[in-house]
């Protein structure tokens, strides 16, 4: 089981943002997607998320083609936890996280719905957060009230088999250092109960560390793929992002050094 | 019917106070339909102690006038509150952005020019309500259009786009009251200030008929209203079709504003105030705050309609006056707390 995209280019204003790309993300696993402002990254996610349908190249969720999948049963399949807008009612915590919870269809989950509130709330360090009004938190606060409403999206019971997947743009981003690693924590545990996680970070310490696969995408082109040991090297990643890049490996742990 | 709501997501205060206001509503109405220049104990109404004048008064005056006031309350609060989700802006009032406008001008339309088309025509009474209802759709549609499909415009530019549409409605208007004849200028002049008075059950029972169906129409989308505030790429990717969201909210508005714009002229600032008035008590989700301004924008509406009776009898001080009244210096308000945030 897994999310193929086949030859996925991506034009726009007859620019060429995406040119032929073709990687798998597979179930159960976390891959990443590494690159300088202006790759193509978030394009690219949107294309695999179904929210962009103006592609060339074909993406296949579990060998069906994403574009013949309806909205509702998207929803089902995947969550997407992208930078998000302001919000102009108040709502409260709770309430934001609340709207991850899927109704139609999902009769056989919706007994579960308080248990799985709590699951995520708790998961997610916002319990102590669930009264307040969500525009009064930090931005850091708020991401995390979002990934926990990702993760009510794509609540299963524990015996579940669905496949489903979660995308991520730039999740770490404004969240503290004990939060980055309380989120990657919780994304990794994700990807050990089946999860297929896809997501797009700028941090190569986290990125290498949590990381079952690594893409590098620059100008619209993937440079490398594969398992972070096998693809790591100072050149590679010197020339993705144009500086340059020192690679420690010690025992089983990888250090970036910028120099 | 419940099973089209979803009621889950209403916490123990919110259903309180849904309670509470409908309690409330149903003591303003007997309130208003025993109180007014002729009062009727309502023991007695209830009894059957009446005369036959009195149960005429009665069934055939004060009772289609209370409900008319009910309706039209309920189909501004409602469809103020819902475009409000819907522009993702506080400031969203079917008054303010020109619907309301788009409907008087279509129903004066009908005034003027409708006695020499239609006078054998079966469905006459049903031409004033459906000409309202075309006029704000017609708006609706044009806002739709300006601001790209109600993007994220901030709200500057839909109140300016607003008021330059109430203008083009108003030049209408006033081409259509300078070629009108007097009988016609007198019903053209109770738009502009809103009244109940000289309903009949003819005209009252189709206007009822639309609100009640676009209210149906209405609510099994509250919660996916909701969901849109997260915004629109965020709310297809929890499944919703935020298309078909957004045409409904767009007709269902159009009809029951349409349908008591032409019944009940203009009145204005209900559609603003009362649904932030619900968010002032109690949470901002839309389950609670639309169904709560359909109670809260009646029981309003009908005490405004009964202070327009009792203040200066005999005569009548036109309903649109007091709301407008009550209305403005809350929209002030509004004005300054949104600014500061």
């Amino acid at each position: 089981m897994s999310i193929y995209s086949k030859d996925i280019a991506l034009f726009y204003d007859e620019k060429e943002i995406l040119k032929d790309i073709s990687i798998e993300i597979r179930e159960g696993k976390i891959t990443t997607l590494l690159g300088p402002n202006g790759a193509g990254k978030s394009s690219f996610l949107n294309i695999i998320s179904g929210d962009l349908d103006f592609y060339n190249g074909e993406v296949l969720y579990n060998q069906r083609n994403l574009k013949e999948i309806n909205i509702q049963e998207k929803a089902f399949l995947r969550s997407v936890m992208a930078q998000s807008q302001p919000i102009v009612f108040d709502f409260s915590v709770k309430e934001i996280v609340e709207m991850g919870w899927l109704e139609k269809g999902n009769i056989k989950y919706s007994d579960n719905f308080k248990t799985a509130l709590n699951e995520v709330l708790i998961e997610c360090d916002i319990d102590y957060l669930k009264n307040r009004k969500f525009n009064t938190l930090s931005g850091g606060e708020q991401r995390r009230v979002h990934f926990a409403r990702s993760l009510l999206q794509l609540w299963r019971e524990s015996n579940s088999v669905d496949p489903c997947y979660l995308m991520l743009d730039e999740p770490t981003s404004n969240l503290d250092l004990f939060h980055q690693i309380k989120m990657m924590n919780a994304i990794k545990k994700l990807s050990t109960e089946g999860i297929g996680i896809f997501m797009i970070l700028h941090d190569l310490n986290l990125a290498f560390k949590y990381s079952d696969y690594i893409a590098i995408l620059k100008n619209g082109k993937i440079i490398s793929f594969g398992e972070p040991k096998s693809i790591i090297n100072d050149d590679v990643l010197s020339s993705a992002f144009g500086v340059k890049i020192q690679v420690n490996k010690k025992d089983d742990n990888i250090f970036i050094n910028y120099v | 019917m419940l099973s089209i709501i979803n009621l889950k997501f209403l916490n123990s205060a919110q259903s309180f106070i849904l309670f509470f206001l409908l309690i409330l509503l149903l003591l303003v109405l007997i309130v208003s339909f025993s109180l007014g220049s002729y009062s009727f104990p309502v023991l007695s109404i209830l009894m059957g102690n009446t005369s036959a004048i009195e149960a005429t008064i009665f069934t055939e005056i004060r009772v289609p006038r209370v409900i008319l006031a009910a309706i039209v309350g309920a189909s501004l609060s409602v469809s103020g509150a819902c475009l409000q989700g819907l522009f993702r802006n506080p400031l969203a009032d079917p008054g303010l952005i020109g619907v309301s406008a788009g409907a008087a001008l279509g129903a004066s339309t009908i005034i003027v020019f409708g006695s020499s088309l239609t006078s054998a025509f079966i469905f006459s009474t049903f031409l004033l309500p459906l000409s309202a209802c075309l006029g704000s759709g017609l708006v609706i549609l044009m806002l739709f259009l300006l601001t790209r499909g109600f993007g994220h415009q901030g709200v500057t530019y839909m109140l300016l786009v607003g008021i330059a549409v109430n203008a083009i409605a108003s030049v209408g208007i006033g081409i259509l009251t300078f070629i009108s004849s007097d009988s016609e200028l007198r019903s053209l002049t109770f738009w502009t200030m809103g009244s109940f008075g000289g309903i009949t059950w003819s005209l009252l029972i189709p206007a009822l008929i639309i609100i009640f169906i676009s209210f149906l129409f209405l609510l099994p989308i509250l919660r996916n209203l909701d969901i849109l505030q997260l915004g629109e790429s965020e709310a297809k990717r929890l499944g919703v079709n935020v298309k078909s969201l957004k045409y409904r909210i767009i007709f269902a508005s159009a009809a029951s504003v349409g349908a008591s714009v032409s019944l009940s002229g203009m009145i204005g600032f209900v559609g603003l105030v009362v649904p932030h008035l619900l968010r002032l008590l109690s949470g901002v989700n839309h389950t609670y705050v639309v169904i709560g301004s359909a109670l809260l924008g009646s029981s309003l509406m009908v005490f405004a309609d009964l202070l327009s009776r009792l203040l200066i009898q005999p005569a009548e001080l036109p309903v649109g006056l007091i709301t407008s009244a009550i209305g403005s210096p809350f929209f002030l308000w509004l004005i300054f707390r949104i600014n500061k945030i």
